[in-house]
């Protein structure tokens, strides 16, 4: 894979939803589709034809990586959504957890999703996209209240000097322990891109002052991370797709695209066509419908979607970006909503052309 | 007395949690009302954090680590507020809905609630509809406030809202919010109210129990 691959696709004024768990949400077997890795990978490859991309885009599953850190931790599975650390692990846990992940590595969700990357590889024309929740994002999963650590160390507190600052740190280096070990899995599965979603690092976990103020915390807590990423995946020719859908001063997009991604996908609180000037043009915007609200009538209508989606993609074209319209995030299933969140869709895929969005991929010319 | 009590005010905006501290104890040992500490050092401090904030001028992370910075002072006044038998006007009974297990926005609410000397009642993240109306009666309050950080889980907040006026507590005012919340669904599922962020969330809780601010 090259980004050529990607500008190329941008050429082609392509447009879809980041919406595979709607495809799922829509069989009766969705549960067990999410163990089985073969079913699971018919699903993601069924979302991609109905939304007429060649990018199979997994379910956008953020707790995932959690799941392993927590069941290699020794946390009973049916306690990982709730659970929050408050001590420091052992020392040695880093190398324990990065061994058991090596050697038997995942939950049975992971292995499934892991299968469904190897199906998409081996039994389609699709390309296959691995996806996984960024370090600082997941170390906000692991800890009931990371934001005033994060600030503390952002005004010159160590570790030393404060127990949180110490948790915070200890299971971010976890957490990018934890990611590496699942990216090693999924490009082994065949990912040949790979979805970073990196949504916590914005301006509610990173005070936007601190950072004016000449703070370096957001290299040493998001970047440093993300940087190992980026060249893991650069070292296995794997291409890095970035999103963070968070609200984001300028600065923190700038960083984002120092890494290199072939593809960056951004929230609704941004202005795609100001951020153009920011972006360097070797990488496709993508985004940035507010896919938050497609659950309501009141708050976005279809057509509203249709118009927003072509407006966008007239200004896009206008400052000679290369981008993708789609969604700010994954289109999320709310339930009793589905046949609202759908019509929003459709009105995605009508800005490509006209077409609503369960023709097979290709027919569309 | 009145520097030592802005200096305490500005140390909570700032968020300098040791001085907050440090100032709250001095006050204490020169023999200040512990609600006198309260109403004319914490909560000055508070507002001022809170005004910026509605302004864009500071952003969450200064709101928690000042709310923190209060907290600390109130672990050492609220001893003696129930040994002078003084109690909040009003009660506050406060979740995440069930199935949401974000608590951020909740527990900064929660803070600033205080602040503006509520009782508050935090049942935490992903609380069973159920649990709120029952914990309003137990605690006497008399108002609910519901978080939901995902359009996943704002079904949840119908379902509560439905509970609680399905109780015995059914004409408790509720007060909502959340990054996917807005006024409109508010008006949809029956709540008495929407707060965009957690400093107007203090103007919206006094005027649903009658009070100006």
């Amino acid at each position: 894979m090259s980004r050529q691959y990607y500008l190329d696709l941008a050429k082609k004024n392509v447009a879809f939803p980041i919406g595979a768990e709607l495809v799922l949400k829509q069989r009766h077997d969705h549960h067990a589709a999410l163990l089985d890795g073969e079913l699971l990978g018919e699903v993601i490859a069924d979302a991609a034809r109905r939304f007429r991309t060649p990018l199979a885009f997994p379910i956008m599953d953020l707790q995932l990586e959690k799941a392993i850190l927590l069941e290699t931790l020794g946390v009973a599975v049916a306690d990982v959504a709730l659970f929050h650390f408050t001590t420091c692990p052992d020392p040695a846990a880093i190398g324990t957890v990065r061994q058991r992940l090596r050697h038997d590595p995942l939950t049975p969700r992971m292995r499934a999703n892991n299968d469904a990357l190897r199906h998409i590889a081996t039994r389609t024309d699709l390309v296959p996209v691995g996806m996984c929740i960024g370090p600082v994002s997941l170390m906000t999963k692991l800890i009931s209240d990371p934001i005033t650590p994060i600030f503390m160390a952002g005004s010159g507190e160590t570790a030393e000097d404060d127990a949180e600052i110490k948790l915070v740190e200890t299971y971010l280096e976890l957490a990018v322990t934890v990611i590496i070990e699942s990216l090693r899995h999924q490009i082994a599965a065949g990912a040949k891109a790979i979805f970073i979603a990196e949504p916590a690092a914005n301006k509610i976990f990173f005070s936007p002052n601190q950072l004016d103020a000449g703070s370096d915390i957001f290299d040493r807590y998001v970047m440093v991370g993300n940087r190992r990423i980026a060249a893991l995946l650069a070292e296995h020719d794997v291409d890095l797709l970035f999103h963070c859908c968070g609200e984001l001063t300028d600065a923190m997009l700038l960083n984002f695209t120092r890494l290199a991604p072939a593809l960056l996908s951004l929230g609704s609180s941004r202005d795609l066509v100001k951020d153009a000037a920011l972006v360097p043009k070797d990488i496709v915007l993508y985004g940035n419908l507010p896919s938050k609200r497609f659950y309501s009538e009141k708050l976005i209508i279809p057509r509203q979607v249709e118009t927003i989606g072509r407006d966008l993609q007239a200004a896009m074209q206008a400052v000679g970006h290369p981008f993708i319209l789609g969604t700010e995030c994954d289109t999320l299933n709310v339930p009793g909503c589905e046949k609202e969140i759908w019509s929003k869709v459709d009105a995605i895929m009508r800005c490509t052309c006209g077409a609503p969005a369960r023709t097979e991929f290709g027919a569309c010319t | 007395m009145k520097t030592i009590l802005a200096s305490l005010a500005v140390a909570v905006e700032t968020g300098k949690r040791n001085d907050a501290k440090n100032l709250t104890q001095s006050l204490v040992d020169k023999g200040m009302a512990p609600l006198d500490i309260v109403e004319q050092g914490l909560v000055p401090g508070m507002s001022a954090i809170g005004n910026k904030f509605k302004k864009n001028e500071v952003f969450v992370p200064e709101m928690l680590i000042a709310a923190r910075a209060m907290k600390e002072c109130m672990i050492l006044l609220e001893p003696l507020l129930a040994k002078a038998g003084i109690k909040p006007k009003h009660t506050v009974v406060i979740g995440t809905v069930q199935g949401d297990l974000h608590d951020i926005g909740k527990n900064l609410v929660s803070m600033m609630l205080k602040g503006a000397n509520f009782g508050v009642i935090d049942l935490g993240a992903n609380v069973d509809p159920s649990k709120f109306a029952a914990a309003a009666k137990e605690h006497g309050a008399s108002l609910i406030a519901l978080s939901a950080l995902l359009t996943t889980t704002m079904p949840a907040m119908k379902t509560t809202v439905d509970a609680i006026r399905a109780s015995d507590m059914a004409k408790l005012k509720i007060m909502i919010g959340g990054a996917p919340i807005s006024q409109e669904y508010a008006d949809q599922i029956g709540a008495d109210g929407y707060s965009a962020d957690a400093a107007s969330a203090v103007d919206l809780a006094l005027s649903l129990v009658g009070e100006t601010h």
